[in-house]
C-alpha cells in the first residue's frame, strides 16, 4: 500500500507540472482561439534560456531563472505579434499548423545551441539530500518534484486571483466569451491576445525548468515531455481551466501508475505492453474520454447553428 | 464557338477531366515529356523525382480527407506506416529474422492499400463523431499509439532502432533489377521503378480528379464547408466521412509501400508525429483542396533541399558551417515556408499557379 501511495504522490507531482503546460494551452486557446503547438518548444526554450544565463553567462541561478522565464514570456508575446496577429479570423486548423511552423523554427535554433551533450541547468537541486531527494517515514520525495508541485499550486492560485480580481483577467474572460462583443465594450482585444501568449510563455518556461532541472537534463528531446500534456488538455476540455488541472492530474497519475505497475500486470496477464507504455497510456484514456464526452470532461459543449 | 475555351454546352462537358483542348494538349505533352525525362535521366535527380512522385500519392491521400472532406488528420504518417509494414510483411524476402512471406508485388501493392483502408474504416465511427481540433488531437493520439506498437512489435517491424529491410520490386515474376534493353535503349532498375511509379501516379491522379468531380467529391466538399448543413441536405455524414478516411488511407498505404521499398528499408521511429506534420506541410504549401496542389507541394518539398544545397555549393556559402549545418537549414526553410505560405498564400503553390495561368489566359488584356 505504501508503494501505491508513493507512486500516487509522484503522479500528482508530475500532473501538477503538466498542468502548467496545459494551462498555457488552455489560456491561449480560450483567449485567442489558437491551439498552440509551439508550447513544447517554448518550454524547452525557457529551460534553454535559464541554462544559458546560469551556466554560460555566469549569473546567479535564481536571477537567471527569473530572466529566463520572463524572456520566454516575451518570446510568446513576440510570436503573437509577428506571426499570429496576421492570422486572426483564419480557420483554427491553419493557425494550429502555423504554430507547428513556429515550433520547428524555435527548436532548430535551440537544438543547434544545445548540441549532443545533455546540459545541466545549473540549479542546486541535485546537491540537496540523497540524490536530490528526502524521506519522510517510508515515503521518498524528490526536492524538484515537490518544488514543482508547490510552484504549480502557487501559479494556479495566482491565475485564479488574476482572473477574479484584475481588470485584465476580466478582460481576458470577456474576450474568451465573445471577441467582438468584448471589442464593442472597449476591451483592447489585441492586448489581451498578447497577454495570453505572454502568460502561456511564462507557464511553459516554469514547466520547462521543472522538467529539465536537477538530474533531468536539457537535451534535444526535452520538448517531448511538454508535448505529453496535450492529452491532458483534451481530457479536461480545451476551453476549461479547471479541466486542464484535473486532466493533468489524471495524466500524471496514469503515467506514473502505468510506469510502476506495467511489469506486475504483464506478468499477471502474460502480455507484453511494450517499452515505454506509460507514455502511451494517457492517450488511451484520452480515446475513451473523447468517445464518451467529445468536448472533454469540463469543456463547454459547442452549440452549432446551420 | 470552338475557340471559346470556357464555353460549355452541357454540365457533362464542363465536368470532364480535361475540359478543353488546351488542357488536353498540355496533359499529353506533360505525360510524354515526363516519360522521356524518366528514361534519359539516371542520377540523383531521377532518385528525387521518383521520391517526389511517391510522396505525391501520400499527399493526395491526406488532401482527400483534409482538403476535400475537411476532416483534420494528423495521423497520416501512421496510415503510411501500416501500409508500409503490410507491404514488407507480405513481400519481404523469406529467411530474414522478421515475419515475411516473399510474395509478388502484384499482391503486396494492392494489399498495402487495402489494410490501412480497413483500419481507416475501423476508426471512422469514432472520427466521424469528432470535429475540428478535437479530431486533430484524437489523431495525434493515434500517431503515438501506432508508433508505440511499431516500436514494440518486433516480429513485424524489427523493433525500434533496428528496422527491417524492404521487399524487392518483383512484378509478376519480373525483377526490376534485371532492367530492360529495347534496341539501343537500356532501362536499368531506377528507370523502371520511376516509370512504374509514374504509371501509379497517373492512375491515382485520375482517381483524385474523379473523386473531386463526382457525387462523392461534392458530398466531401459540402461536409467540409458546413457539416450540419450537409447533413440537413441529406448527405450521410457517417458514410462519407468513413469513405474519405478509407480512400485517404488507401493512398497513404500505397505511398508508404512504394516509398520505403524504394529507399530500401524502414525504422519504426520514421512514422513519428513530425512525419505526419510533413505531409500536412506538403498539402498546405501545395494548396489544400485542389487536385494539382499536393503534386506541386511534394515536388517542391522533395526537390527544395537539394536545390538549396546546390545553391549553397555554387556560391560556396556556409562551407565552414560555423552557424547551422545543412540539415538545420533545411528544417529552418521548412518551418519558414509553412508560416509564409499560410500567412501570405493560403492557397499555396496552386494559388500562384492559378493566378499565373489566368494572367496568361486573358493576355494581353490581363489586369
Amino acid at each position: 500500500m505504501s508503494f501505491f501511495i508513493q507512486v500516487f504522490i509522484e503522479g500528482i507531482a508530475l500532473g501538477a507540472v503538466y498542468s502548467l503546460v496545459a494551462l498555457g494551452f488552455v489560456i491561449i486557446f480560450k483567449a485567442t482561439d489558437v491551439l498552440s503547438f509551439a508550447q513544447p518548444a517554448l518550454a524547452a526554450l525557457g529551460a534553454g534560456f535559464i541554462c544559458y544565463f546560469a551556466t554560460e553567462a555566469g549569473i546567479n541561478f535564481w536571477l537567471s531563472l527569473i530572466i529566463g522565464i520572463v524572456l520566454t514570456g516575451l518570446t510568446g508575446l513576440f510570436i503573437e505579434r509577428t506571426v499570429l496577429r496576421q492570422m486572426v479570423g483564419e480557420p483554427v486548423f491553419s493557425v494550429a499548423v502555423i504554430t507547428i511552423g513556429v515550433d520547428i523554427l524555435i527548436r532548430t535554433f535551440l537544438d543547434d545551441w544545445i548540441g549532443d551533450e545533455p546540459r545541466f541547468l545549473g540549479d542546486s537541486f541535485t546537491s540537496y539530500g540523497n540524490f536530490g531527494s528526502f524521506s519522510i517515514g517510508d515515503f521518498n520525495f524528490k526536492y524538484l518534484e515537490m518544488a514543482g508541485l508547490f510552484v504549480a499550486f502557487v501559479v494556479i492560485l495566482l491565475l485564479n486571483l488574476f482572473f477574479k480580481k484584475s481588470r485584465y483577467g476580466l478582460a481576458m474572460l470577456a474576450t474568451s466569451f465573445d471577441q467582438e462583443t468584448a471589442l464593442a465594450q472597449g476591451i483592447n482585444v489585441g492586448r489581451v491576445f498578447g497577454l495570453a501568449w505572454f502568460i502561456g510563455g511564462l507557464l511553459a518556461a516554469i514547466a520547462g525548468f521543472v522538467f529539465t532541472g536537477g538530474f533531468n537534463t536539457l537535451t534535444q528531446l526535452s520538448f517531448v515531455l511538454a508535448l505529453r500534456a496535450l492529452p491532458a488538455v483534451v481530457i479536461g476540455g480545451l476551453d476549461s481551466i479547471p479541466g486542464a488541472i484535473v486532466g493533468s492530474l489524471i495524466i500524471g497519475v496514469t503515467q506514473s501508475l502505468a510506469g510502476y505497475y506495467q511489469y506486475p500486470i504483464e506478468d499477471y496477464f502474460d502480455i507484453n505492453l511494450g517499452l515505454g507504455f506509460s507514455t502511451v497510456a494517457p492517450y488511451i484514456i484520452m480515446f475513451f474520454i473523447l468517445l464518451v464526452k467529445p468536448e472533454g470532461l469540463f469543456g463547454t459543449k459547442e452549440v452549432e447553428r446551420v | 464557338m470552338k475557340d471559346r475555351l470556357d464555353f460549355y454546352n452541357s454540365y457533362k462537358d464542363e465536368h470532364r477531366i480535361f475540359n478543353n483542348r488546351v488542357q488536353r494538349f498540355w496533359a499529353i505533352f506533360g505525360v510524354l515529356f515526363s516519360i522521356y525525362t524518366l528514361i534519359i535521366l539516371n542520377d540523383v535527380w531521377l532518385f528525387l523525382l521518383t521520391l517526389a512522385m511517391m510522396t505525391t500519392i501520400g499527399a493526395w491521400g491526406l488532401n482527400i480527407v483534409s482538403g476535400f472532406a475537411g476532416q483534420i488528420s494528423l495521423a497520416h504518417g501512421a496510415f503510411i506506416g501500416i501500409g508500409t509494414y503490410t507491404a514488407f510483411v507480405v513481400g519481404g524476402n523469406i529467411g530474414s529474422s522478421v515475419l515475411s512471406y516473399g510474395l509478388d508485388m502484384a499482391i503486396w501493392l494492392p494489399l498495402s492499400g487495402i489494410v490501412p483502408m480497413l483500419f481507416g474504416i475501423l476508426i471512422s465511427p469514432v472520427t466521424s463523431k469528432l470535429k475540428g481540433l478535437n479530431l486533430g488531437l484524437f489523431s495525434i493520439g493515434i500517431v503515438y499509439f501506432v508508433l508505440h506498437i511499431f516500436q514494440n512489435f518486433r516480429t513485424v517491424t524489427g523493433g525500434s532502432g533496428l528496422g527491417r529491410k524492404s521487399p524487392d520490386f518483383v512484378l509478376l515474376g519480373f525483377n526490376f533489377e534485371n532492367g530492360i534493353t529495347i534496341g539501343n535503349l537500356v532501362l536499368n532498375e531506377s528507370n523502371l521503378i520511376a516509370l512504374f511509379t509514374f504509371l501509379i501516379l497517373i492512375l491515382s491522379g485520375f482517381g483524385v480528379k474523379n473523386i473531386a468531380r463526382t457525387k462523392t467529391g461534392r458530398a466531401f466538399f459540402s461536409i467540409r464547408d458546413r457539416d450540419i448543413a450537409a447533413e440537413a441536405l441529406g448527405v450521410d455524414l457517417l458514410r462519407y466521412k468513413g469513405t474519405a478516411y478509407a480512400i485517404s488511407s488507401f493512398y497513404a498505404g500505397i505511398c508508404g509501400a512504394l516509398l520505403f521499398t524504394f529507399t530500401g528499408g524502414v525504422e519504426p521511429n520514421q512514422f513519428n508525429f513530425v512525419y505526419s506534420v510533413t505531409f500536412i506541410a506538403i498539402v498546405i504549401i501545395g494548396g489544400a483542396g485542389t487536385v494539382l496542389g499536393p503534386l506541386f507541394g511534394s515536388f517542391f518539398f522533395i526537390l527544395m533541399p537539394t536545390v538549396i544545397q546546390e545553391i549553397i555549393h555554387f556560391f560556396g556559402l556556409f562551407e565552414q558551417s560555423s552557424f547551422l549545418n545543412l540539415a538545420q537549414i533545411e528544417r529552418l526553410v521548412f518551418g519558414i515556408f509553412i508560416i509564409v505560405f499560410l500567412i501570405f498564400e493560403p492557397r499555396g503553390l496552386w494559388g500562384i499557379w492559378f493566378r499565373l495561368r489566368n494572367y496568361f489566359k486573358a493576355w494581353p488584356f490581363s489586369y
